[in-house]
């Protein structure tokens, strides 16, 4: 067999994997139940809350990613390395350990005064955005460098040899440039929120109807034995999560001139 | 006073360079890869920090960052934007510099015309021709009315006769437009074409900065001579006219006939490489041709060096080593001596 053939056969091989996964649910679908399911108030609460949660955690991790990618992709500074290795800790560590890591925060005496006087994290929707966002933060700042550093720093010497600021330069060429880029990360990073569990159920609990996303219901049908429940939430993931891949498939289609 | 003055500047290769740009000349960087020609570029622009300073009409711009200091500068590999249509490029400067609109049109529109690309101005930069990107990025470049502008070897993507021609078309409209500029250029060749001084920098310093003739006929420093191709110097005792166009020079025992519109010539540099050697008598009329004794042969890499006494003249001639092999040539011999006027070089009087 040749080298070529070898490696299809395991690209197959793995397609195989995922396929048997998915075929598999089919075996306790029930399509009546699946539309009753789906338009439940308690699934429909779990759609919106993890489509909501999700949204506002990655507008707030791409604020901060932005930024941040263009410093460790244009600038040398102190500390750079450092920042440059914590942005990896939500893929490193569990994000049940992350999780953990918030909940002992708000343990601690300037956690606890946050919690008094400030937002309430702790079994919150807050404790769910704050969940999703800690798990993306770093990889959407890694994804936004990645299409950065795609960008020759030349287009910005340029810019700021025809007179404009360095300011100007970033909103005027770097940005547009990486467009395509940041709109990847951002869709990721949503994809990567929406999914999100072992950080979500350690800091804002497994409540009903309060802060049950889609993952944490499927968790809670799957631990009741509702196998034909938990199918239709995964189904409801699945449709979500591949109609995002299809979405970053078309904006990281190459331009002409990248 | 100069435009640009650079005093005791260090930057990587760079070593206490000293530099000054007179305002509206066209200086030539010259020097092989890596002696410190683009650095020097980009410490003109700011681009990079460095040790030293650099003064813009005796004002101290070490400061001053690379968007306020006023200098445009084309690179090698162009970078036009590839996000924008031509008349966004080449308005960008402009732009971002906050001209109203109506002075943007009019100046991009008069840069289009000058530069013969107006029926681009739609088009996007990345199906574009070398030579039309060549032409988008000048006129990008000189857009923002900057009075300094810097080009990095900016024709050397383009075939030579292009190259040429658009060469000449920028230094007539800088020229023009009266703006300091400075050039880096890879080709001794085309820096003598177009340059009012040329700079030659090796390993980091400036070896010598004059006039081309200046340069080919005086250098400075053996580094110089080397660059240059180490030429013969002929002092030209007396010249006859043969007829319109045509001369007898005459140095020393050599009387050389050679095409010449003027009058008289004082000095001839003759490049090693256009002077062949043989040692038997070549076929065809005399003209141009000596006979000389080998005084000295020099190895050089893959050529080979030969110095030949023709009467009082040292002539050295450059060949290729598998030619020299094949002649046997050895110090003492006779041989014949053919010069060949490919580019001639002159000072009169």
């Amino acid at each position: 067999m040749s080298f070529k053939r070898i490696a299809i056969t395991f690209s197959f091989a793995t397609l195989c994997l995922y396929a048997v996964l998915i075929l598999s649910l089919l075996y306790f679908y029930r399509g009546s139940l699946f539309y009753e399911i789906l338009i439940s108030e308690r699934t429909l609460f779990s759609i919106r809350l993890s489509i909501t949660t999700a949204t506002v955690a990655t507008v707030f991790s791409m604020f901060f990613a932005v930024p941040s990618a263009y410093a460790l992709s244009r600038y040398n500074f102190f500390g750079k390395q450092l920042v440059d290795t914590i942005l990896e800790l939500p893929m490193i560590v569990s994000p049940v350990a992350l999780g953990a890591m918030v909940l002992i925060f708000f343990n601690t005496p300037y956690g606890m005064t946050i919690q008094r006087n400030g937002l309430q994290f702790v079994f919150t929707v807050y404790g769910i955005f704050l969940a999703q966002f800690i798990t993306t933060a770093g990889i959407a700042t890694r994804l936004v460098k990645a299409a950065m550093d795609e960008i020759p720093q030349r287009y910005e010497e340029v810019a700021k040899t025809l007179g404009a600021s360095p300011s100007k330069a970033f909103f005027n060429v770097t940005l547009p440039l990486s467009k395509n880029g940041i709109i990847a990360a951002s869709i990721l990073t949503w994809a990567k929120a929406l999914g999100e569990f072992g950080a979500t159920i350690t800091i804002a609990g497994s409540m009903a109807m309060k802060t049950e996303t889609i993952p944490v219901a499927i968790f809670m049908r799957l631990a009741s034995a509702d196998i034909e429940g938990t199918v239709v939430l995964v189904l409801i993931l699945i449709g979500i999560g591949l109609s995002i891949l299809y979405a970053v498939r078309l904006f990281t289609a190459k331009t002409p001139y990248v | 006073m100069p435009k640009i003055e650079l005093k005791h500047i260090s930057k990587n290769i760079l070593k206490d360079v000293n530099l000054e740009i007179m305002d509206k000349e066209l200086l030539v960087l010259v020097g092989p890869n890596g002696a410190g020609k683009s650095t020097l570029l980009n410490v003109i622009a700011g681009l990079t920090d460095y040790k030293g300073k650099v003064f813009f009409d005796d004002k101290k711009m070490d400061n001053v960052p690379p968007h306020k200091r006023g200098v445009g500068y084309l690179f090698q590999d162009l970078a036009l934007f590839p996000h924008l249509n031509v008349y966004s490029n080449i308005a960008y400067g402009l732009n971002v510099q906050g001209y109203p609109e109506k002075v943007i049109k009019k100046r991009v529109e008069a840069l289009l015309d000058a530069l013969h690309i107006g029926g681009l101005r739609e088009r996007y930069t990345y199906n574009l021709s070398g030579g039309e990107k060549q032409r988008v990025a000048i006129a990008r470049a000189l857009a923002p009315f900057q009075k300094i502008l810097l080009f990095d070897e900016p024709m050397s993507g383009l075939d030579p006769q292009t190259s040429k021609y658009l060469r000449t078309e920028l230094c007539a409209l800088l020229k023009r437009l009266e703006i300091t500029s400075v050039f880096v250029i890879h080709d001794l060749l085309g820096a003598e074409e177009i340059a009012d001084r040329i700079a030659i920098i090796h390993k980091g310093q400036i070896e010598q900065v004059a006039a081309p003739n200046d340069i080919f006929f005086n250098p400075r420093t053996d580094v110089v001579s080397e660059f240059i191709g180490m030429p013969n110097i002929l002092n030209c005792d007396y010249c006859n006219i043969l007829s319109t166009g045509l001369v007898e020079v005459v140095s020393g025992d050599m009387s050389i006939v050679l095409p010449y519109e003027g009058s008289s010539i004082k000095k001839l540099a003759i490049p090693p490489h256009d002077i062949y050697i043989s040692d038997t008598k070549p076929p065809g009329p005399a003209l141009n041709r000596y006979k000389g004794i080998i005084t000295e042969i020099l190895p050089v890499n893959s050529t080979i060096r030969v110095r030949v006494a023709i009467g009082g003249n040292n002539m050295l001639t450059e060949l290729q080593k598998s030619a020299f092999d094949e002649m046997n040539l050895k110090v003492g011999k006779e041989v014949y001596v053919i010069v060949k006027l490919r580019r001639l070089r002159y000072v009169e009087p």
